[in-house]
């Protein structure tokens, strides 16, 4: 197990992360689906240590995230499809300040990345659109050699060619042998790429699963993935 | 720490705080409160926060592999590093009026506060109230500026109101020594100045420190 999330619990005035639990492998693509306001963002954010848990732990490597958060976030790439940093400064800017702080960082990589995802560097975020962000943020995380990957709505913005391109990226990321963790709320990116399903709905996880036996335990006969969770949901919706 | 500065003068300043440096030289208006270049100095400053905050910068910084301390240590180091660059330009102004203008009339008519070694240390004083109420009123949430640069105002032109008065008082005269009179008592309370910034500025960043860990971005 690359990544451990044990019990994860966050009490907020009107919304509650509870019990949260699930494991991450190396080499296998988790989807992180639920919809909005389900508590996706929030349980990436207990996992990028950026919310303080009322109870429950995170480990990654073995090693507890809160007593080892440096080591370990050398070793894990975020990249999120919601939100843009330094907006007004130059892609090269932004990535030559982001290489110093890994010792780990392929500047190769970076190059290939930057070029796959026809980055250029000379412009500004606020120059790129949605979709080109989330581009960004990933050759950042993809370019120092991370293990895992945890991205938060990569696809969100995405047109379906590149979002086909993107998942075509997950799948090679994961035959290097990283595990990629991706939350969204498009089922249909689930169902074409994830190895593992982690559904979550009103704060708790309903399903964490390999997709094979989260079709047989919970899909119909003859019933897609993404019909099997929009009745799931309806379900919770009616409890 | 070298990487940290480097990202928040890269990255999260704004250009203003380095255009502001310059004000150190209204040491060099004669007739005019001179401690406004300092405040003028922190406004630039400011900006850089106000930056902070619409580059989502301290998110991106608790995402590289840095301890959450040390997000908080880097603005410091970086606000540090503009309030000296302006305390040297302020020291050159000082030399100047000391010794190559020492006989200029319109320095020694000075009708408010001369620029001399006391000016510099109640900079310092300033710089050290800038960094006490706004950056660490700044880290108690990590994205409210404007209720900290309010007080901060506030605090900031009493004090200034105050070092420009002082001299008034009967027996402290020597505080608004010309040229390189009283060198030795000026010069003394230039180290007091400095003393009350470093005070003020490690204690709010030990605090500051201890309020951003507290946070949930």
């Amino acid at each position: 197990m690359i990544a451990e999330i044990k019990g994860i619990c966050k009490k907020y005035p009107s919304f509650e992360l509870k019990d949260v639990s699930f494991g991450l492998e190396k080499g296998r693509i988790a989807g992180f689906i639920g919809r909005n306001g389900a508590g996706k963002t929030t349980t990436v954010k207990a996992m990028l240590n950026l919310i303080h848990t009322d109870g429950g732990s995170v480990e990654f490597f073995g090693l507890p995230l809160k007593e080892n958060e440096k080591e370990i976030k050398i070793r894990t790439g975020y990249s999120s499809g919601t939100v843009s940093w330094y907006p007004r400064k130059k892609i090269k800017d932004i990535a030559d300040t982001v290489k110093r702080f890994y010792d780990t960082w392929d500047e190769e990589a970076y190059r290939r990345y930057t070029q796959l995802f026809e980055l250029d560097e000379n412009k500004t975020p606020t120059e790129l659109s949605e979709g080109m962000k989330v581009k960004l943020n990933l050759a950042l995380a993809l370019s120092h050699k991370a293990e895992i990957l945890i991205l938060d709505e990569p696809t969100s913005g995405l047109d379906p060619f590149s979002r086909n391109e993107l998942l075509e990226t997950f799948r090679e990321l994961k035959n290097d042998g990283a595990a990629v963790f991706f939350s969204t709320h498009i089922i249909s990116d689930i169902e074409k790429c994830a190895d593992d399903i982690i559904y979550i709905s009103k704060g708790r996880i309903a399903a964490a699963t390999a997709k094979e036996d989260f079709i047989k335990k919970y899909s119909a006969e003859g019933e897609s993935i993404e019909d099997t969770l929009l009745r799931l949901e309806g379900g919770a919706g009616n409890e | 720490m070298n990487n940290i500065l480097r990202k928040e003068m890269k990255l999260s300043a704004s250009v203003l705080s380095y255009l502001f440096i310059p004000f150190g030289l209204m040491f060099l208006i004669p007739n005019y409160p001179v401690l406004c270049g300092a405040f003028f100095v922190t406004l630039g400053i400011f900006q850089s926060f106000q930056n902070t905050r619409e580059t989502n910068d301290i998110v991106f910084s608790a995402l590289l592999p840095i301890a959450k301390k040390d997000i908080v240590k880097g603005k410091y180091l970086f606000v540090c590093v503009i309030e000296g660059a302006a305390a040297l330009i302020m020291t050159a102004a000082v030399i100047i009026r000391m010794t190559i203008l020492e006989k200029a009339e319109i320095y020694i008519n000075n009708t408010l506060m001369n620029a001399n070694f006391f000016a510099i240390a109640c900079a310092f004083v300033i710089f050290g109230l800038f960094n006490a109420i706004f950056v660490g009123g700044f880290f108690r949430t990590a994205y409210k500026t404007g209720v900290p640069f309010v007080i901060y105002t506030v605090s900031v032109f009493p004090a200034i109101f105050v070092a420009e008065s002082i001299r008034h008082i009967p027996g402290l005269e020597g505080v608004n020594a010309f040229g390189t009179d009283k060198i030795i008592l000026q010069i003394l309370l230039l180290i007091c100045g400095i003393a009350v910034f470093l005070i003020l500025t490690l204690t709010s960043l030990k605090f500051a420190c201890k309020n951003f860990e507290k946070i949930d971005l």
